[in-house]
């Protein structure tokens, strides 16, 4: 028997089915390229050649989509990133007291304390530092993401580059490029510019305890894992499953609703099948003018989201509910 | 004459002030509406880019009413306790206004120092001169006004929930639920109730004013130092949210204040902007909520669906 966990991120899409132990059974890392409604239909698509549909208990989302990717499948569990992240740390080690969560849009920190979430911080504003500033600038250098840790770790020395902001550590990069520094070097100095400015802006005033988890995408960046470690003086953990932390959380979080509820409302593995079509309008119902989203399967609507009032949203929740 | 009211900043704290004073004069008074779209949208141009967002939503409510009044109201709020200063925006808000708007009918531009009834008094003489000469009626309206405005209560105090935070930040960041995406409803509905810092008592704050090196220079620092600090002491909530305005100058002091006030207490700061994604908002008071929850044993505790 198994639990589905889906988390619909900025970047990247992920997921994974759990056993009754916790284990990883099967995961899908795919890129979320803001539709995230056929890349959720892919990825089941992909399980449903495999498995079958009584095989699955019950289903959890999470990420910056879970709203949209629960009336897709029919989620039991909708849960917030910071809290499936933590499930899913603990759920490896008891100890763990600190997780350093790097994504593609925000970055976190979360503190705890004998399995219980103490503290906790996103960053603001302000993206720079997180993964898709990195993935731009590995773009930029054309070199492969997944090669840019390994790049890191070849340096020499390290360049310092402003890490506030994107747009100046950009610009900073580029001058130093103009300059003739190596890639390498450049690369292991942008590394350490976005450590620091994690450890400035995000992790402001936390204090920051091993044992320490890294997880979300950037953490498959070992130049980054090298940077912490030098900035905070000890070793900081990758669990294996590092960018799927999210997802597994949320798995969990499913199984333990199944073992208390005994029910599901997960809608099955054929939803390939079906036509989803989102569209958009303003509702001028009122001066707030929502931009609403409309999620129809099959041509029947499943639900709607961004009105401020529940007008719209209300309305589905009582069909889908 | 017709008298245009912003809803906007302390506004949401005074309008009865307002209201009573030119209603008394017999003047009509024309509102703006609640915050939305469209007035985000009219502040936002008006407006000077540097400024945070409640200002510029007073831009917005400003410009709504620029054809529609004889007279707008836009007060330059002083003082509103004796020794103690508010966010220096609001002593140049009509300058701001006149120089980014273009068009304004008449405004108020007389300083407003809300602590003395002498000085409550010059104000209303000076904003209704161009509607009566009559003193004795301007005093009249004005003592009307102050009673009415004394008699009205605010803050929120919501009762029976499993869980309780108080809410600190500026009243307009408070009760604007268009600013604040609805947050005192959301926590509702996610099992928080919230209290505000109307419910402590002044002597209860001057108390715990006296844990700074120094008075508070701010009127907001006072209060939201002096209330947060209390009710973690108190323990009578689980958690604290500020809800605060991006590059509000106040607010990083006193956020670090309360910090370091309040020792571990669960302490969480909500930026808000011009943004109208409400995914980011609501990842952090859910997780707020979960950690408040004290285990990882949370399923009861799911997001609502929107």
């Amino acid at each position: 028997m198994f639990y589905l966990g889906v988390d619909v991120g900025s970047v990247s899409t992920d997921i994974v089915l759990i056993d009754e132990n916790m284990n990883v059974i099967e995961k899908m890392y795919l890129k979320t390229k803001g539709k995230p409604i056929k890349v959720i239909q892919e990825g089941l698509k992909k399980l449903n050649e495999k498995y079958d549909k009584k095989q699955i208990k019950s289903s959890g989302v999470t990420g910056s989509g879970r709203h949209i990717a629960a009336t897709i499948i029919g989620a039991d569990v909708i849960k917030n990133e910071i809290t499936a992240h933590a499930v899913a740390a603990l759920n490896l080690d008891k100890e763990v007291k600190t997780i350093i969560e790097i994504g593609g849009q925000d970055s976190k920190i979360i503190t705890l304390n004998n399995g219980v979430i103490t503290d906790f911080a996103m960053n603001t504003v302000c993206a720079a530092g997180t993964g898709s500033f990195l993935d731009r600038q590995a773009e930029r250098l054309d070199i492969p993401i997944e090669k840019f840790g390994e790049y890191a770790l070849k340096a020499n020395t390290s360049i310092r580059i402003a890490g506030r902001c994107a747009v100046f550590a950009e610009s900073d990069m580029i001058h130093k490029q103009q300059l003739g520094y190596s890639e390498a070097d450049i690369i292991r100095g942008l590394c350490e510019a976005l450590v620091r400015n994690y450890l400035n802006n995000v992790a402001k005033g936390k204090e920051i305890k091993p044992k320490v988890f890294f997880q979300g995408g950037v953490a498959a960046n070992i130049g980054m894992k090298d940077a912490f470690e030098r900035e905070l003086g000890f070793k900081i953990y990758v669990p294996e499953h590092y960018n799927m932390m999210g997802a597994i959380g949320v798995a969990i979080l499913a199984k333990r609703a199944f073992e208390k509820t005994g029910e599901s409302k997960f809608k099955g593995l054929s939803l390939a099948e079906s036509t989803f079509i989102s569209s958009s309008f303003d509702c001028y119902d009122c001066p707030n003018n929502c931009e609403i989203v409309k999620i129809t399967e099959d041509n029947k609507e499943i639900g709607c989201f961004g009105d401020r009032c529940g007008k719209w949203s209300g309305r589905i929740n009582e069909k889908v509910l | 004459m017709k008298i245009g009211l912003p809803k906007g900043l302390l506004n949401y704290k005074y309008s009865t002030f307002f209201e009573t004073f030119f209603f008394e004069l017999g003047t009509e008074i024309v509102y703006s509406s609640d915050t939305n779209k469209e007035i985000l949208d009219l502040g936002v141009k008006h407006c000077v880019d540097e400024a945070c967002l409640p200002i510029k939503i007073f831009h917005g409510h400003v410009a709504s009413l620029r054809d529609k009044c004889d007279l707008l109201i836009t007060p330059r709020i002083m003082q509103i306790r004796k020794k103690e200063f508010i966010c220096p925006k609001f002593c140049g808000l009509p300058e701001m206004l006149v120089n980014s708007i273009p068009n304004l009918p008449m405004i108020t531009t007389a300083p407003l120092y809300f602590f003395s009834k002498e000085k409550l008094y010059s104000w209303c003489i000076a904003s209704a001169e161009k509607i009566t000469k009559d003193r004795s009626k301007v005093k009249a309206a004005c003592t009307k006004a102050m009673e009415k405005q004394n008699n009205t209560s605010y803050g929120i105090k919501n009762q029976g929930f499993r869980k309780n935070i108080a809410l600190i930040g500026h009243p307009y960041n408070i009760y604007d639920s268009f600013i604040n995406m609805n947050l005192v409803k959301k926590l509702n509905k996610l099992g928080v109730g919230v209290i505000t810092e109307e419910f402590v008592e002044e002597k209860d704050l001057d108390i715990q004013i006296q844990k700074l090196y120094k008075r508070p220079f701010w009127n907001f620092a006072r209060n939201a130092f002096g209330f947060s600090t209390f009710m973690a002491e108190q323990k009578k909530i689980d958690g604290i949210i500020y809800i605060s305005s991006f590059a509000c100058g106040i607010d990083s002091v006193v956020i670090e204040l309360i910090k370091s006030g309040i020792d571990e207490f669960p302490f969480m700061v909500l930026k808000i902007d011009e943004h109208t994604g409400e995914a980011g908002l609501e990842t952090r008071i859910e997780a707020f909520v979960d950690m408040l929850g004290g285990g990882i044993n949370y399923e009861s505790n799911l997001s609502p669906l929107r």
